[in-house]
């Protein structure tokens, strides 16, 4: 009887990236039964014994209906710790509530600490994720947090998929600056950036471009795409400027409102997201959505995780 | 009132304008939202900077929502330094386990809408009165069936040699913790193998279904979240207040419903109030004694089913028991006792039976929470079929989600009286006026935050209410 091994454990509804995971680590998910009772209170029971085991939840959380699976992702860690894990990692790619991080107004909510303060409450000894929102949130925990990044899936996807030789890295916001440029050095591209006057939140004013993107392949870069009306509005500045084509490579595509409307009535060439959040029904409706697959990232931290090996290997290169 | 502010929730609005009306006080303004990815938006329109703030939140209506838009408001005040956040959950969630009905395997059996209900738990309930027809199948039933069990079990080989489960004993069923029987129950051996089936047995015989327990989860994430204070009402475990390392004051809504029966229910000294389940036990017998009214219990519980052989099994045969004044008490349930031990083996089914007499009486069922009606539609069906005159249901918190509230209209409960400790616009709207009586909790709410605020006791409001 092999003791602490790992033991994966997904919710029962958007397990697409947790069976990837699981396939690629060789390790079968957990059987487990989630129960929403007519009330809308969720239960959960694990299927078989993991006492003394090595516990690693894989939660995507898309749009809609955030609150339910931050609910059920603290139940399953509660229940794990009450049935004796030795250790329990969430493994959330995209962070729920990651924007609201700081008090932008008076008596605002800072809901990604509070998001972090539950998470260790309810009994979570690591925390994996990907691309923050902003890697400060790492410091909102008590627990070790870290914090993958997608650029080496995002470089891979470049060289494979884009002519990269004619493009060029285009940041939508000074905040996605750094990111963008870190990016541009790995491809050693050019790198412009757009500057955004923003009204409101998921609306967007005025843009202006810094750089020249003549005759360019632009690649958007940035990390969440939630109603992509930046996205839309900032692939219309890039040919209003003569660029040669569009596409946007986002690490979290939310896609939320009226995204796939958007992507369908813009600009763009192409809109390529990861898979930390669920969009296999979108894609359906949008034929320009392509996908990034990042569980070999997530699989082979989890499996260093485990044995206690190094994971900042897996911030630069991508696992074979 | 100075220094107090009071917020509310999305779950329940008029709830929060009535508590503050009795406070004297507005609302204060907070801005309830969602973003257009689905996370919770909130901005506090005031200043809470030492300030005694208040957070009313019913756990009902979309209760994961509405719970987190709770947590991240309480969040909000106390990252705004106000002095003191209370969390108000006039209906508290994730306080029990669900009472929903399983399969044999473990798979939750949510009911479609129907047009017609049975109320009928399976098998059925067993009959103690002269209303069934049948004749007893043996012969010579001895007067005093217990000592006769007891002797015979211990002619019984010394492997079966266990004490008797003490049935009899009206305390042990009394003090069992409600959650305890409604932890769904799986066979180990599995007939034909389903989904389920193999997903808890096939792999791994001998783990019995765990369902995990959010009760400390939901206390923790509270005080994580930074209540200082929690009001809630009528807790549906007691117990819970030792989850939290905060204070908890838990309201009683019986003096409301002690005051509706006595002012409310014609020839209310004749009726007898009845508990559906073993665990409202002591509610219901405190209810009868402050208004010395007799009482009567509905007992819930899981048995191995009786083989079809032996011909003396008074259980399921029903009827040809002494009529006594204490119908069930000795008799049958120390018979069936027996039986669960030789025949372990067998499937599990549930039955329900009442201890008490009803014949001609007005019956009050009291519970605390109402969420799928299972419990209190059987309940009153049995009342009725035992010769109860009218059926009342006395009900804290009314939850009733799925067709709880097609089940209950359809049932032979005559009227509902509930609190408005969760919306009950859609009972009144399925049920009709006259069948539906809300009681008012806002007073009793208004008056604790007053007395808290300004640090006097609450406990005068126990046990006269307000």
């Amino acid at each position: 009887m092999a003791t602490n091994s790992i033991k994966l454990l997904a919710p029962d509804v958007h397990r697409g990236l947790a069976e990837l995971v699981s396939k690629r680590l060789g390790i079968d998910l957990t059987d487990i039964k989630l129960k929403r009772d007519p009330s809308g209170e969720v239960s959960f029971s694990i299927g078989e014994s993991v006492r003394d085991q090595d516990i690693f939840i894989i939660m995507q959380i898309g749009s809609g209906v955030v609150n339910d699976r931050v609910l059920e992702l603290l139940v399953m860690i509660n229940a794990s710790k009450t049935a004796s894990a030795r250790r329990i990692t969430a493994v959330i790619p995209n962070f729920p509530y990651a924007r609201q991080d700081r008090k932008d107004k008076s008596r605002a909510p800072i809901t990604a600490k509070l998001m972090a303060d539950m998470l260790t409450t309810a009994g979570c000894d690591h925390v994996v994720t990907m691309d923050l929102h902003a890697s400060q949130i790492q410091g909102f925990f008590d627990v070790p947090v870290d914090n993958l990044y997608a650029e080496p899936s995002v470089v891979r996807y470049i060289r494979e998929h884009v002519n990269y030789k004619e493009s060029i890295i285009i940041s939508p916001d000074a905040g996605g600056a750094k990111r963008a440029a870190a990016l541009a050095d790995r491809l050693d591209l050019n790198f412009a950036l757009i500057h955004k006057e923003r009204a409101r939140a998921n609306e967007v004013s005025r843009m202006v471009l810094v750089g020249d993107v003549t005759d360019k392949v632009c690649i958007i870069v940035d990390d969440m795409a939630d109603t992509c009306g930046t996205l839309a509005k900032a692939a219309e500045v890039l040919l209003d400027h003569r660029a040669k084509s569009v596409i946007a490579i986002v690490t979290h595509g939310v896609l939320s409102g009226k995204a796939i409307e958007n992507i369908n009535n813009s600009k763009l060439d192409r809109v390529v997201c990861t898979n930390t959040v669920p969009f296999e029904e979108k894609m359906k409706l949008c034929p320009k959505l392509d996908v990034i697959d990042v569980s070999a990232v997530l699989a082979e931290s989890i499996r260093r995780l485990h044995n206690g090996e190094s994971i900042s290997y897996l911030f630069k290169n991508y696992p074979l | 009132m100075s220094n107090i502010v009071v917020f509310g929730g999305n779950s329940h609005p008029s709830l929060v304008n009535q508590i503050c009306d009795n406070l004297g006080i507005k609302p204060s303004e907070v801005k309830l939202g969602k973003f257009s990815n689905g996370e919770t938006s909130i901005s506090i329109g005031e200043s809470v900077r030492e300030k005694d703030v208040y957070v009313i939140q019913s756990g009902c209506g979309h209760v994961n929502d509405n719970f987190l838009e709770l947590l991240i408001l309480l969040n909000a005040c106390k990252t705004a330094s106000a002095s003191r956040v209370t969390a108000v959950m006039p209906y508290f969630c994730y306080s029990r386990q669900p009472d929903i009905p399983y399969t044999a395997k473990g798979a939750p059996l949510i009911s479609k809408p129907k047009e017609v209900y049975t109320f009928e738990s399976h098998p059925g309930t067993p009959l103690p009165s002269v209303l069934t027809t049948q004749k007893p199948l043996s012969h010579n039933v001895p007067e005093n069936i217990t000592e006769c069990i007891i002797e015979s079990a211990e002619e019984l080989p010394d492997g079966l040699k266990q004490p008797l489960p003490k049935r009899l004993n009206m305390d042990t069923n009394l003090h069992k913790s409600p959650s305890q029987s409604r932890i769904p129950v799986v066979p180990e051996r599995e007939e034909n193998s389903s989904d389920l089936g193999s997903l808890f047995n096939a792999s791994n015989a001998g783990y019995k279904l765990w369902v995990a327990q959010a009760g400390t989860l939901v206390a923790n994430l509270l005080t994580t979240a930074g209540a200082d204070h929690v009001i809630t009402m009528d807790l549906h475990d007691a117990q819970f207040q030792g989850f939290f390392d905060i204070p908890v004051d838990n309201l009683y809504c019986k003096p409301i419903a002690q005051n509706y029966i006595q002012y409310n229910i014609p020839d209310y000294k004749e009726a007898v109030l009845v508990s559906p389940d073993a665990g409202g036990a002591k509610r219901a017998a405190s209810i009868a004694d402050a208004l010395e009214l007799s009482f009567a219990l509905i007992h819930k519980e899981r048995r191995s089913q009786l083989p079809k052989g032996p011909p003396n099994a008074t259980f399921t045969s029903g009827g040809g028991l002494p009529i006594s004044s204490h119908p069930l008490l000795g008799s049958s349930l120390g018979r069936s006792a027996s039986h669960e031990m030789s025949h372990s083996s067998s499937k599990y089914v549930q039955t329900t039976m009442l201890v008490g007499d009803v014949r001609n009486k007005v019956c009050i069922i009291v519970d605390d929470l109402v969420d799928t009606s299972y419990t209190i539609t059987r309940a009153a069906k049995l009342l009725k079929d035992q010769g109860a005159s009218k059926v009342y249901a006395l009900i804290t918190h009314g939850v009733f989600s799925g067709d709880a509230l097609n089940r209950v209209s359809q049932s032979a409960i005559d009227k509902i009286i509930v609190t408005n400790t969760v919306p009950q616009e859609k009972t009144i709207e399925v049920l009709g006026k006259d069948r539906v009586q809300v009681l008012n909790v806002s007073r009793v709410f208004g008056e604790s935050i007053r007395r808290i605020h300004n640090g006097e006791s609450i406990s005068m409001l126990f046990e006269h209410g307000w």
